[in-house]
């Protein structure tokens, strides 16, 4: 787990900032209280945002459209894997 | 990095700093690996396309550049993972993921079965494919039932009871010896199609099996008890005196086993056969009958 102040130096961030994207929605620590603490895939998920935000030129609108289509597209890949190898399973079994 | 950063975002090297950074945009929109999870390309040109930013995006880092103070080389920033990188194969699930983009699928039961995942583990069950199967079988097979075995594509043999009074086309379902079920689920039917061959002297009509019985003139004329095929065997049968070509018998019960057990039955059609060769004294009788020759058999065919 990542403490906030680990958090904003490895994102590259203002504290202010994730406390923002915190309350939009578009992260979503495993822990809040007392305070925030931080997995891996929060990290990653904070240095996309800003890359969106600050490379890519997206507004606070899109992000919120982008992050959500991709988090139906992740969870699509990952049953079609499931199901890809589910189905070389029973091939192998036959 | 040795390529020219300019080349490498597409732009002249006196372009200005807004000309680069919309160059990079446009670039990255297309290339960041967020954005293109499921092309390793992309991640290697994303880096050649920010390494090249990082260098002359910076108006003062791009002077020095420029002056040759430091190579194209110099500026590579290591990326920690890709926020891809958390949802690969073996990645633990994470709260992120959603199942909306196939919500609408969920009608279908064998998707729902698939995608209903507990707690992180991935398992779906699906019951197995049906497996086709045409088997051709004899006419009395059919009448009779038989036991036919048949070798399935994987070298497997499958043993098919054809219950007696079995038709032609008729699809015989052997559960669970189908293609095998998915994570746990069942397996699928065998279904066999059985296409039942002509026979040299029966025909098949419903539950009833019809035969032509050729006889002789004086089988016909004075009757007689002949030996009549059936599907179980042969059958005493009378032929009454005076039958005719045309003329249908019925055996009972010697047709086709229905499901409720009962039987159809056999219908002998007769046919009354001449000698090959012209009998003398036949014809001398045919002469002199005038009986037979005032006969009109084609009354019935007159407008």
């Amino acid at each position: 787990m990542i403490s906030i102040h680990e958090f904003v130096i490895r994102a590259r961030v203002e504290q202010q900032s994730v406390e923002t994207w915190i309350a939009a929605g578009w992260l979503v620590p495993p822990q809040t209280e007392p305070e925030p603490m931080f997995s891996d895939v929060d990290l990653a998920r904070a240095q996309l945002i800003r890359d969106l935000r600050e490379d890519l030129g997206v507004n606070d609108e899109g992000v919120s459209v982008i992050l959500h289509l991709l988090d139906q597209m992740h969870g699509l890949r990952s049953s079609m894997r499931d199901l890809l190898a589910e189905v070389r399973n029973a091939r192998t079994s036959r | 990095m040795s390529e020219d950063p300019y080349a490498v975002l597409g732009v002249k090297p006196e372009a200005t700093q807004d000309e680069i950074r919309k160059a990079y945009r446009t670039l990255a929109k297309k290339l960041h690996p967020d954005l293109n999870p499921g092309d390793r390309q992309a991640e290697e040109k994303f880096k050649q396309v920010s390494a090249a930013y990082d260098l002359v995006g910076d108006a003062e880092k791009r002077g020095r550049y420029d002056r040759g103070e430091i190579d194209a080389s110099g500026n590579e920033r290591p990326r920690e993972r890709y926020y891809r990188d958390f949802h690969g194969p073996g990645a633990e699930a994470n709260s992120y993921s959603s199942s909306e983009g196939y919500a609408d699928f969920m009608d279908e039961d064998i998707l729902r079965e698939m995608f209903s995942r507990g707690g992180g583990g991935a398992r779906f069950r699906a019951r197995g494919q049906d497996t086709l199967y045409r088997l051709p079988i004899e006419f009395l097979e059919a009448i009779n039932g038989a036991t036919k075995r048949i070798t399935m594509p994987g070298g497997g043999t499958l043993d098919v009871v054809i219950p007696a009074g079995t038709r032609d086309k008729q699809v015989l379902r052997l559960r669970g010896k189908g293609g095998p079920g998915l994570g746990g689920g069942p397996a699928g039917d065998a279904l066999v199609e059985v296409e039942v061959q002509p026979h040299r002297f029966f025909t098949r009509d419903g539950d009833d099996i019809r035969l032509e019985l050729p006889i002789s003139l004086p089988e016909a004329v004075l009757g007689a008890k002949l030996d009549v095929p059936t599907p179980t065997g042969s059958v005493r049968m009378t032929v009454p005196k005076g039958a005719n070509t045309g003329t249908v018998l019925r055996l009972k019960g010697k047709g086709a086993r229905r499901s409720d057990k009962s039987h159809g039955d056999e219908y002998v059609t007769l046919k009354i056969v001449l000698p090959e060769r012209l009998d003398p004294e036949l014809e001398e009788f045919a002469q002199r009958w005038q009986a037979g020759k005032d006969q009109d058999p084609r009354q019935h065919l007159e407008a």
